[in-house]
């Protein structure tokens, strides 16, 4: 079982959060050999432990632009077991289609991690259990989220590089919507969107932090995502011990200013480091890798101005 | 589940019928957990959702009498499920109603037993507006229609998922398909109205060339994808206008893209909405059984449960034909 009292620490008691950019160029490459030697950097409590692995399945996506690659999604659970986790699930409950079987035989998922029947949860169906949510971001006040999330000894959130329609961005925070099940809440999580988005990222994370993040940058998505974007190759892998580093550090790949992001300016406070300051930038580079991501009208605050200074 | 999938359909092509006595109805009761309900997996708890698809596919396949032991403990279930206000939660865990009531009231109208726990259902249905269509939020909408991301007509109102959100295409043809088999005389007054502000409500949430996704046929002046789950549900929820041109639209949009379908779940709905507005699909049954094949439906019980009811030869789980049942 994770540990919830350190989702939330002030960001002056939070020990510098470390973030690795991997190059990498397409999904051929032997992404689980990269991942594995990433892993390995952060020496991650995980032996004989179960890992969920949340990565980010919008819909039925068979050119795979939208979702998570199955390739990384792979080589992930692959990279977990070889630094001696017990278990690895694959979870996630789909927001827009309720056919999470489609949505998985879409991206061929069974094809690269063999049968889904013990290793997949679907999140929209998990029993779930009543979470009091102790930071009132949002309006809410409780969330019913599944036991398989909330019950698992480390939590990875896996998204892919999107900017997107309504929030911004959508990257290691705001793939957590996924585990908010639809069973209860719908298709999509109506609730949430009342509730106001980018406070309800933040409820959600406060109440079931990710202990990792790994970002499928390799090929993102700009534009009007998360679902009508335009593919954007990026050719990166961004991974870290804290969700909201590695978004922090994913914005700036993109060139896009985090604290523009309303909510990732608001979970720099309490959910982890957004000054580049207190960021150990391991592997690549922000600036060796840095794609210009195009955002809509609606988002163009969030680009860096022309000669501007990063953050 | 048993028996096991793969072998079993590439070695001995099942015929409907038969993949659907030997395969879903026996994953299915099997199933069933002490209190009578079944859980979205065998193994979770009870929740009304599974109960009730799990109840419709016993009563439309299992000979009568097998039926009625399986299905009893299963409407008593749904019967101690109901809240105090006339709804049912989607979880024991969760204290208020939500979209399942539709789906319990259904279930339930052919009980004999339940008349007054449909009526408090059917009336909490009725009084549940969502919050999107609401006089105040027109006019916001007018006044900053400049803002306006999505393209439809507000004044329309079906349904939501939960109480006081928007109004989406399954939630409202699950509750139009049962006010529809509901006897008239039974329906609180507001029910005229509220099918016939949440039937425009489908037709003008209709995706671009035909087809519904979750309830959002233009975003950003771009035309949203249409699904085949939603498609469907719409579809048997207007099925009592089968040559209005958004009716004939749609199912052209089904019979074109189910070749493209993936997932037992999608596949057996797009059977049931091909045959219901009289299309043939001949290759529905062996793609059924190949997804099974392939990952066992995910151990899904609704998806087990549509899988069967795609297989019978006549809908009559779609109205109020099951009635003699109880």
């Amino acid at each position: 079982m994770r540990r919830p009292d350190i989702a939330l620490l002030p960001s002056f008691q939070r020990a510098a959060s470390r973030v690795v950019i991997r190059r990498t160029a397409n999904y051929q490459q032997d992404l689980a050999a990269v991942i594995y030697e990433t892993l390995r950097v952060f020496d991650l409590p995980v032996k004989g432990k179960t890992v969920l692995l949340k990565p980010n399945l919008v819909g039925f996506d068979p050119l795979c632009e939208m979702n998570t690659h199955p390739y990384v999604i792979a080589a992930t659970r692959e990279s977990f077991l070889r630094v001696g986790a017990a278990e690895v699930l694959i979870g996630d409950g789909p927001a827009m289609d309720r056919d999470t079987e489609a949505v998985l035989e879409s991206v061929q998922l069974r094809e690269f991690t063999g049968p889904l029947g013990r290793t997949f949860v679907d999140l929209n169906l998990d029993d779930v259990k009543r979470v009091v949510l102790s930071t009132h971001a949002s309006r809410l006040r409780e969330l019913y989220l599944p036991k398989t999330a909330l019950g698992v000894d480390f939590l990875v959130s896996m998204p892919k590089l999107k900017t997107h329609h309504w929030a911004g961005v959508t990257l290691s925070l705001k793939n957590m919507f996924g585990i908010v099940p639809g069973s209860c809440y719908g298709w999509p999580k109506n609730v949430l969107h009342w509730a106001g988005i980018d406070n309800s990222i933040l409820d959600i994370n406060a109440a079931s932090r990710p202990d990792f993040a790994i970002v499928d940058g390799i090929v993102g998505m700009e534009g009007n995502g998360p679902i009508q974007g335009s593919p954007k190759p990026c050719g990166v892998l961004v991974l870290g011990d804290d969700p909201v580093a590695v978004d922090a550090t994913c914005c700036r790949v993109m060139g896009l200013r985090p604290e523009k992001v309303k909510y990732l300016n608001a979970a720099g406070t309490l959910l982890g480091h957004l000054d580049a300051a207190k960021i150990q930038q391991l592997g690549e580079t922000v600036e060796s890798v840095r794609t210009s991501f195009a955002v809509l009208d609606a988002f163009k605050e969030l680009r860096e101005p022309e000669g501007g200074v990063w953050n | 589940m048993t028996p096991a999938g793969e072998n079993l359909h590439a070695a001995n092509p099942l015929s409907d019928s038969v993949f659907a006595a030997k395969v879903c109805l026996p994953f299915i009761c099997n199933a069933q957990n002490a209190d009578g309900g079944w859980g979205y997996q065998p193994g979770f708890e009870s929740r009304v959702e599974p109960t009730c698809w799990a109840i419709l596919a016993l009563r439309a396949l299992q000979s009568s009498a097998l039926s009625i032991e399986i299905s009893a403990p299963g409407l008593q279930f749904l019967r101690n499920a109901q809240l105090a206000n006339g709804s049912w939660s989607a979880s024991a865990e969760v204290s208020s109603g939500c979209w399942v009531t539709a789906l319990a009231c259904w279930v339930l109208i052919a009980d004999v037993q339940a008349r007054a726990t449909v009526a408090a259902g059917v009336k909490w249905i009725c009084n549940d507006w969502p919050r999107d269509g609401s006089l105040w939020r027109r006019w916001r909408g007018r006044l900053f229609s400049h803002h306006k991301i999505t393209k439809q007509n507000d004044s329309y109102r079906g349904w939501g998922w939960t109480p006081q959100t928007s109004s989406w295409v399954e939630p409202t043809s699950f509750a139009l398909i049962l006010l529809a088999i509901s006897p008239i005389k039974s329906l609180p007054k507001a029910a005229a109205r509220r099918r016939e502000l949440a039937r425009r409500m489908l037709y003008d949430r209709m995706c671009p060339g035909g087809g519904w996704n979750c309830g959002n046929p233009m975003v950003y002046g771009v035309a949203g994808e249409p699904l085949i789950a939603p498609t469907v549900w719409a579809l048997l929820a207007l099925r009592d206008e089968p040559d209005r041109p958004e009716f004939i639209m749609s199912l052209d949009w089904l019979e074109k893209n189910i070749g493209n379908a993936r997932g037992a779940g999608s596949l057996a709905l797009a059977r049931i909405g091909m045959e219901v507005g009289g299309r043939k699909w001949p290759e529905a049954g062996p793609a059924i059984a190949d997804s099974y094949g392939r990952n066992e439906f995910l151990q899904n019980i609704p998806v087990a449960a549509w899988a069967s009811l795609a297989s019978c030869k006549r809908h009559d789980w779609l109205t109020r034909g099951n009635q003699e049942f109880c």
